[in-house]
């Protein structure tokens, strides 16, 4: 399994610009080495940057963190964040997958497990 | 008897400026809001000049890449479904909002209506459907659609501004936001809202403006000193341009109550088709004199009051030469020969937002008493010489004034203004 064939540097390269360069270290070390922590920084970046509120207030950023109830979210916004992902590792999510996804632990189990069956 | 409307706020993001004061002075002393442009890289696309939108960047699909002038609410909830004209109008919007006197939370009640016009965003619409076409239908932005379509403008300001009256976009082309205006009227005097904000608005990015040029509307002169001259010999198509304008129309008692600052009276209006061609105007101007006589039906109005008439004349060889023969229908055989011109010449033809840039500016022209002159205009047209076409600013107060606009399949509307005294 070759883990850095799924990841498409120069479409994340453009989808990242707008977040702190951290989450475009974070995406390498996690297409690189399968770093789960580094993804779970780069889902948080991402979460931040499409809050309307700027990340709703949250401060300990821990994987039972929900989308809607504590960072804020409407349904749209939790269409966008599917939508960042699939675009940003080409993938497709169904919307019966969409319910594992209501915070940051469903989030990055399933982002770091699509990848995988996609890059197998 | 019937209820009647006052226009008691405008708002602006135009070509010739983004604050009344600008706009006012720009028409008063003939600034044009024009500037040498080129397309897609491509030196060879003939249109040269456009009516550019100052102080705003947005050539990015991506509203985090946006600029916008300050002194605006613009929150990262409401721009992540907007188009780049949303942005205009929000602007507009709040212009208008503030000088009527109101708040934003003033229009969040069940007698405040939106009416809408626009051409949606081919813009984005082109980029969303790339996107789709790219990974095969796969996946797809959920702010595609309501980021889009026509009627992007209903979605949002309705949404921002928490509107609870009706809701409702105008689609007849370059007649939309005229529509708009007449329907507002009409929603006033039947009693069914007492306030409605009228908003019309387009962008100047090539998806929308260039598709004109396949049409061979679009101006091919480079200069932007004489690429825009409506009723001149020499004419030879349009000058686009974008933007936003807002109007707050209210009913009167509502209005007095707050002691509202007041504008004109929208006092009628009316509509009619030419029944003949998808793109070109009637050419003995059939819809358009209906539409303006059915306006003076409604309004009460005579065509001896009419003081200035704002046309639709977007300076194409065979537009302006319909409006002239259908004023001249409407004035055969009266003495009276009211002033004529088209702002266009300064302000560029402004597509949907046409009828509410160029209602706002007979509003002002009433409160502010002068009639816009014919910029550009050198040597008339014979077939518009029965035209009355100042070719300055004339400094009088005009009470009564019509604004004509005609749209695809011939649309026509006529609004008429009235100058308020009580």
């Amino acid at each position: 399994m070759d883990q850095a064939s799924k990841c498409n540097h120069a479409l994340a390269s453009e989808k990242l610009r707008r977040l702190p360069p951290s989450a475009t270290v974070d995406f390498d070390l996690f297409c690189s080495e399968h770093d789960e922590a580094a993804l779970t920084r780069l889902i948080i970046a991402v979460l931040v940057d499409l809050s309307p509120t700027k990340g709703g207030g949250v401060v300990d950023w821990n994987d039972e963190v929900r989308l809607i109830e504590d960072v804020g979210f409407d349904s749209l916004a939790v269409a966008e964040t599917i939508f960042f992902f699939e675009d940003l590792f080409e993938i497709s999510i169904s919307n019966d997958e969409i319910a594992s996804l209501q915070n940051i632990g469903g989030l990055r189990a399933f982002v770091a497990r699509k990848v995988k069956v996609a890059a197998a | 008897m019937m209820n009647r409307a006052l226009i008691t706020g405008l708002g602006w993001i135009s070509s010739i400026g983004n604050t009344q004061a600008a706009v006012g002075e720009n028409l008063r002393l003939q600034r044009h809001g024009f500037e040498t442009v080129t397309w897609l890289g491509n030196p060879r696309i003939t249109t040269k000049v456009l009516g550019t939108v100052k102080g705003f960047e947005v050539s990015s699909h991506d509203w985090r890449d946006w600029r916008w002038p300050g002194g605006y609410e613009i929150t990262p909830e409401i721009l992540r479904s907007l188009p780049p004209h949303g942005l205009y109008a929000l602007c507009a919007c709040q212009q208008a909002i503030r000088d009527a006197g109101l708040v934003a939370s003033d229009l969040a009640d069940k007698e405040t209506a939106l009416f809408t016009a626009s051409a949606g965003s081919p813009f984005m619409l082109h980029h969303f459907l790339g996107q789709m076409h790219q990974a095969k239908a796969e996946r797809g932005n959920p702010m595609g659609v309501v980021s889009s379509i026509s009627g992007t403008l209903n979605f949002n300001l309705a949404t921002f501004f928490k509107i609870q009256g009706a809701v409702c976009g105008f689609v007849s082309a370059c007649a939309s936001s005229s529509h708009a205006l007449g329907y507002a009227l009409d929603e006033i005097r039947l009693g069914r809202q007492k306030r409605v904000l009228v908003v019309g608005a387009e962008e100047v990015h090539a998806e929308t403006v260039l598709p004109f040029g396949g049409m061979r509307a679009l101006t091919p002169n480079p200069d932007p000193e004489s690429a825009s001259r409506p009723f001149d010999r020499r004419r030879d198509g349009f000058v686009s341009t974008g933007g936003a304008v807002a109007l707050i129309v209210e009913e009167v008692q509502t209005a007095r109550e707050r002691s509202a600052p007041i504008y004109a009276e929208l006092a009628g209006w009316g509509q009619a088709g030419d029944g003949h061609n998808v793109a070109m105007s009637h050419p003995e101007g059939r819809g358009l004199a209906e539409a303006m006589t059915r306006a003076f039906k409604d309004s009460g109005l005579t065509r001896e009051q009419v003081d200035y008439i704002n046309a639709h004349a977007t300076s194409t060889p065979v537009g302006d030469r319909s409006e002239a023969v259908a004023i001249g229908k409407v004035y055969e055989g009266s003495s009276r020969r009211p002033k004529v011109s088209s702002t266009k010449a300064l302000t560029g033809h402004g597509l949907s937002m046409s009828g509410a840039l160029e209602t706002a500016i007979c509003a002002l022209a009433i409160r502010d008493g002068f009639i816009p002159g014919c910029a550009h205009l050198q040597e008339v047209d014979p077939a518009c010489e029965h035209l009355d076409l100042p070719r300055e600013t004339v400094s009088e107060k005009p009470a009564v004034v019509l604004n004509n606009s005609s749209g695809f399949g011939g649309s026509n509307v006529c609004i008429a203004l009235r100058a308020w005294g009580g």
